[in-house]
């Protein structure tokens, strides 16, 4: 034996001792620690789905799988998917926060806008990334920042405007250093916008609605009969008070005033990671559900606003107290609204249903529509032409994607 | 060249358990894990703080609860890292040693199904950060929800140096 050789053992077994940890701690993650069935970039490894539906009526999906971002298109209302895209080039530490996820939205012409985070570093300062196809989902282009800003940016929202626009809102952590610097404290993180007239490809410089907004929330953004964009954000109110807010824009540049959702007074210096959701039906209602732990009511609720977002209607508990109701979703579709949210039994998590034929003056009684039996992503809600769809990750059962029956 | 390649094997068999109940290292927390928790601290004051990497609030937290351990070593001092993700177990344990809680008890969440690990510590909890259960020495537990003020855990500790004498 020569010493060459035993120096090649030595690096070999060193190689081994190095990686073998990692096996384990990879095939642990895979079974229990890890939200994912797998590790490769197919949508039944993924964690987060986000659907779409293009005005010509195909289904497109983003997903988060593998460290990477991918796309497929369904013309059979999600019985067969297309072969996957892949819009990033390499596998990336995606934003995998319970609030985070892919967006993307299509245009009349059948361009594509997507976005999505990821954590840029080791403090975990994200940064959101933008990309589009122009033709047709089979290719797009290599995603880049949405700001030359390198400070924090999280939980971006995206959306095409009637006349074609991008819009696009995120929460942004840029005016915390001035404001330190100043000597001043800064909670939370700013509500930042942009917008793109070509398709996603570049943004305006990024504008600001307001600051001091609750830092670890999703945004919810739709647009009202006249094309301009609202966002419900969880705020800070004075007092350390997390509560939700809503802002109409007057045009795509200019945010209108802040008005409040819910005096719910959940005063807390800590991330619920739990955002609202909005949809907007076509009597111009404005439809808001969240989550809340406030002095003044603590689950899900419900309100709606038919003044355009400057008062709302008393907030409407929904779910069961006692089994946890969460991540609350809701859609204004062609048969009236819906709204779906999660609740957990010590065993298993189902998906509740209710439904409005009223514009939300009335609901109907919850019905239990899905279950699993392990980790899964938010149920979200979509709608087509016709009908309004359920679309829900789950780690054990795969992806349900099933049209909300019962509806006259 | 075999004995070389006995020693390599040998030190193969061995490292990796010895890397994983290495000092400090958060341990998985599991299902039955609070429960087990809770036995396991029967009768002792302890305070049980839920925190994670990316949450803001808890970097400022964590330092604080450092020097709140060293100042009561009569409390026993759990955390809980109640984040999810893959590649956190190294983070996690950086974060401890700085905040000095490196020799506190540390558990990181080991099951993606986050709902039942919250629905079995407590029901309510939709899995928001930082939070605090301060468990007595007679079982009642008093839970803070966000960033507790040391002064009101001071207070509390001291109420539980009372209670033996």
């Amino acid at each position: 034996m020569t010493s060459r050789k035993s120096s090649a053992w030595i690096v070999l077994a060193t190689v081994m001792l190095g990686a073998l940890p990692n096996i384990a701690g990879a095939q642990m993650s895979h079974q229990h620690a890890s939200e994912a069935a797998c590790e490769e970039t197919v949508l039944r490894c993924a964690t987060k789905v986000t659907p779409a539906f293009a005005p010509d009526g195909t289904l497109w999906l983003a997903w988060m799988a593998g460290g990477e971002i991918s796309v497929a298109s369904s013309k059979d209302q999600g019985k067969s998917f297309s072969a996957p895209v892949q819009v990033t080039r390499e596998r990336l530490n995606l934003d995998w926060g319970p609030d985070a996820r892919p967006k993307l939205a299509i245009d009349a012409k059948g361009g594509i806008a997507l976005a999505f985070s990821t954590f840029r570093d080791q403090a975990f300062n994200g940064q959101v990334l933008t990309s589009r196809s122009t033709d047709g989902g089979r290719s797009f282009d290599l995603p880049k920042p949405i700001t030359t800003n390198n400070e924090s940016q999280r939980f971006e929202a995206i959306g095409f405007d009637p006349a074609g626009a991008v819009f696009a809102v995120w929460l942004d952590k840029r005016n915390r250093v001035p404001a330190q610097q100043r000597g001043q404290k800064y909670d939370g993180a700013g509500l930042f916008f942009a917008t793109s007239k070509d398709g996603g490809a570049t943004y305006s410089d990024a504008q600001l609605v307001a600051d001091n907004t609750c830092e670890c929330c999703r945004l919810a953004l739709a647009f009202d009969g006249a094309g301009h964009p609202v966002v419900v954000f969880r705020n800070i109110f004075e007092g350390g008070v997390r509560d939700h807010a809503i802002v109409t824009f007057n045009d795509l540049a200019t945010p209108g005033d802040v008005h409040r959702v819910s005096r719910d007074d959940w005063q807390i210096a800590a991330c619920p990671h739990h955002g609202p959701s909005l949809t907007i039906s076509s009597a111009g209602t404005y439809h808001v559900t969240w989550y809340t732990n406030g002095k003044a009511r603590k689950g899900l609720f419900y309100a709606r606003s038919r003044d355009g977002g400057k008062t709302f209607s008393d907030p409407l508990p929904v779910g069961q107290p006692n089994r946890s109701p969460s991540r609350p979703q809701i859609v204004a579709g062609p048969q009236g609204l819906a709204m779906a949210w999660k609740e957990f039994d010590g065993q298993k998590t189902s998906i509740h249903l209710m439904t409005s034929h009223d514009d939300g003056a009335t609901w109907s009684k919850p019905t239990d529509i899905a279950d699993t039996a392990d980790s899964s992503d938010h149920p979200l809600l979509v709608s087509d032409s016709r009908q309004t769809y359920l679309s829900w990750m789950t780690k054990a059962d795969g992806y349900h994607f099933q049209a909300i029956e019962g509806e006259p | 060249m075999k004995r070389y390649l006995l020693a390599a094997l040998v030190l193969l068999a061995t490292l990796p358990s010895a890397l994983a109940a290495g000092e400090g290292a958060p341990k998985p927390f599991e299902r039955g894990s609070w429960q087990k928790l809770l036995h396991a601290h029967a009768g002792h004051p302890t305070l049980v703080h839920f925190w994670g990497v990316t949450c803001g609030p808890c970097k400022v937290e964590l330092p604080q609860l450092g020097r709140f351990m060293k100042d009561h070593p009569d409390i026993d001092v759990v955390t809980i890292s109640a984040d999810l993700v893959p590649n956190l177990p190294e983070a996690t344990r950086s974060m401890l040693d700085q905040a000095g809680l490196a020799s506190a008890e540390n558990w990181i969440f080991g099951d993606g199904f986050a709902e039942r690990l919250r629905f079995e510590i407590d029901p309510a909890w939709q899995g928001d950060i930082p939070r605090t259960m301060l468990i007595a020495r007679d079982g009642t537990i008093t839970t803070i929800e966000g960033s507790a003020e040391i002064a009101d855990l001071n207070k509390w500790s001291e109420a539980q140096a009372a209670t033996i004498r």
